[in-house]
């Protein structure tokens, strides 16, 4: 369960502050607006590719999107879980999420929503990131 | 037209040479190439090289070797376009005016990274998070058969073909045909390709030498002319984009052809970039070879076959002729080059005038490809 691994996992998330995790373990991710033109995007960068505003001010992210593509991989870095099932997320923002993704039975076109989990493990432990699973029905 | 045209071509066979370093790699290509251009090495005014993955100062390393060094020699990085964007440089030179005869070398080295997928940059967030570029052309594949209704065997199917070219091909790394069944059984890399369906890890060298139209003349009578000469990058979308569909090689393909003054109809053979079966397919459509969704029956037909309407990657592409990917952009210049001369040999297409290159690549986040060059030739 995600809140299992927000309690176990002591280390920075893959994504670093794109992820916010409050203390029931509910997942958000963190994009960015520009004030400027109102431009939305994830990750958040620190220039709009829109109108080259720098008034970029952090935006939480809608938490269900629709899955746009997917694969399952088989070879990747070691530390990843394998098979690492990974696709694209289209939020009703507009933003394109890439992401990997848990469960079985996915489809393109499916409604998933945000969670979080650990992907893979490295020398310091168990990698934990932003996945998205499907919404239950 | 550019008033440039490849006067000689030279590469060695693509392979795995572990033991080789990568200036040991390039100075055969180059002294093959100027052997071809049957000119003398001090004609050469300027080097233009392309490495992804070589290192600093390879231009350097390869004409240290064969002493030909002391010349203005300018290095290129852009990731599968490396050498592709370097001949750019080079035709942009010689029609300045600048240089007279230039030469363009591709070269790469991927055993030394011991195989797996090809390192990307950990700095690009969607490679950070586990993105790898079988995984991003898998996710081009599904998201294609979806919204076409196109099969497995279909996708697979343009392994085939590649590795029916390759076995033509002296020069190209997988010298054995497949069939289907093979392709498909093949071990799963990344859904839906099967190890068969992705170009294999390896290592090659490629060379060119361009002359202004002029000094062409006088080396050689069966000089290929260059019609057109681009280079374009992605653009940079964080948000939805239709991954079936590569703005960057479609905005390309527009371009060049507008530039040649020639159409897709107009071309008699054409390498593309086919780093994945999937990707030929794409830019079948992209290059209007056939309506967006109809790349599969074209194969199908055997339109895109030797013998065909419109040969693709009768060297066997990158599936086949394997994908040392600073070297492919210079290597798929030397097939076209040589089938338009007629020398290709078991793998010729029979009154080959017009051929095209195609090289494009760099996965980064937000972008289809950091970069795509295209080049037209005829004799």
């Amino acid at each position: 369960m995600a809140v299992e691994a927000a309690q176990t996992v002591n280390r920075p998330y893959l994504c670093g502050d794109a992820l916010v995790v409050d203390a029931r373990g509910h997942a958000t991710l963190m994009g960015g607006r520009c004030v400027d033109c109102g431009n939305e995007t994830f990750p958040r960068t620190p220039v709009c590719a829109s109108c080259m505003g720098e008034n970029i001010a952090a935006a939480a992210m809608p938490g269900q999107g629709t899955l746009y593509a997917f694969s399952t991989v088989h070879v990747a870095a070691k530390k990843w879980k394998k098979p690492m099932r990974i696709g694209y997320v289209d939020l009703p923002n507009r933003a394109r999420v890439f992401t990997h993704l848990e469960g079985e039975n996915l489809a393109i076109g499916d409604e998933v929503e945000v969670a979080l989990s650990v992907v893979g493990e490295d020398d310091e432990g168990p990698i934990e990131s932003f996945v998205f699973k499907k919404v239950r029905a | 037209m550019s008033g440039v045209s490849v006067v000689g071509v030279g590469m060695i066979p693509f392979g795995k040479y572990p033991d080789k370093n990568i200036a040991d790699l390039g100075w055969p290509a180059v002294k093959a190439a100027i052997k071809d251009a049957g000119i003398e090495a001090k004609r050469i005014r300027a080097v233009y090289s392309g490495t992804a993955r070589g290192g600093a100062m390879v231009g350097q390393r390869i004409m240290g070797r064969l002493g030909l060094a002391g010349l203005p020699i300018v290095n290129v990085e852009n990731a599968c376009s490396s050498s592709s964007s370097a001949l750019r440089q080079a035709v942009i030179a010689v029609e300045s005016g600048a240089y007279d005869v230039v030469l363009v070398i591709g070269v790469e080295k991927l055993t030394k990274f011991g195989g797996g997928t090809l390192p990307l940059d950990e700095d690009d967030w969607e490679v950070r998070l586990g993105l790898s570029m079988p995984a991003l052309y898998a996710m081009r594949a599904q998201r294609y058969m979806h919204d076409y209704g196109v099969k497995l065997e279909d996708v697979a199917a343009v392994s085939v073909k590649n590795r029916k070219n390759g076995a033509l091909n002296p020069d190209a790394q997988m010298r054995k045909e497949v069939s289907v069944e093979e392709v498909l059984a093949s071990r799963m890399i990344a859904d839906p390709f099967t190890l068969l369906q992705c170009c294999p890890t390896g290592d090659g060298a490629a060379a060119i030498i361009l002359a202004s139209n002029a000094v062409a003349k006088q080396i050689r009578k069966d000089a290929i002319e260059i019609r057109g000469s681009h280079l374009t990058s992605g653009r940079f979308m964080s948000g939805f984009r239709d991954m079936t569909s590569p703005e960057i090689t479609v905005r390309g393909a527009h371009e060049a052809f507008e530039e040649a003054g020639l159409g897709p109809q107009d071309i008699d053979v054409a390498e593309v970039h086919d780093a994945f079966s999937i990707a030929e397919l794409l830019y079948y459509e992209a290059f209007g070879f056939c309506p967006r969704g109809e790349g599969a029956e074209l194969l199908k037909s055997g339109a895109t076959s030797i013998g065909g309407k419109i040969p693709i990657n009768t060297s066997g592409g990158l599936i086949a002729k394997g994908h040392p990917v600073g070297a492919t952009g210079a290597a798929q210049v030397v097939e076209i080059v040589r089938q338009l001369r007629g020398e290709a040999g078991p793998r010729q297409v029979e009154g080959a005038k017009v051929g095209m290159t195609h090289a494009t690549g760099g996965g980064i986040s937000g972008f289809d490809h950091g970069a795509c060059s295209i080049h037209i030739f005829q004799r």
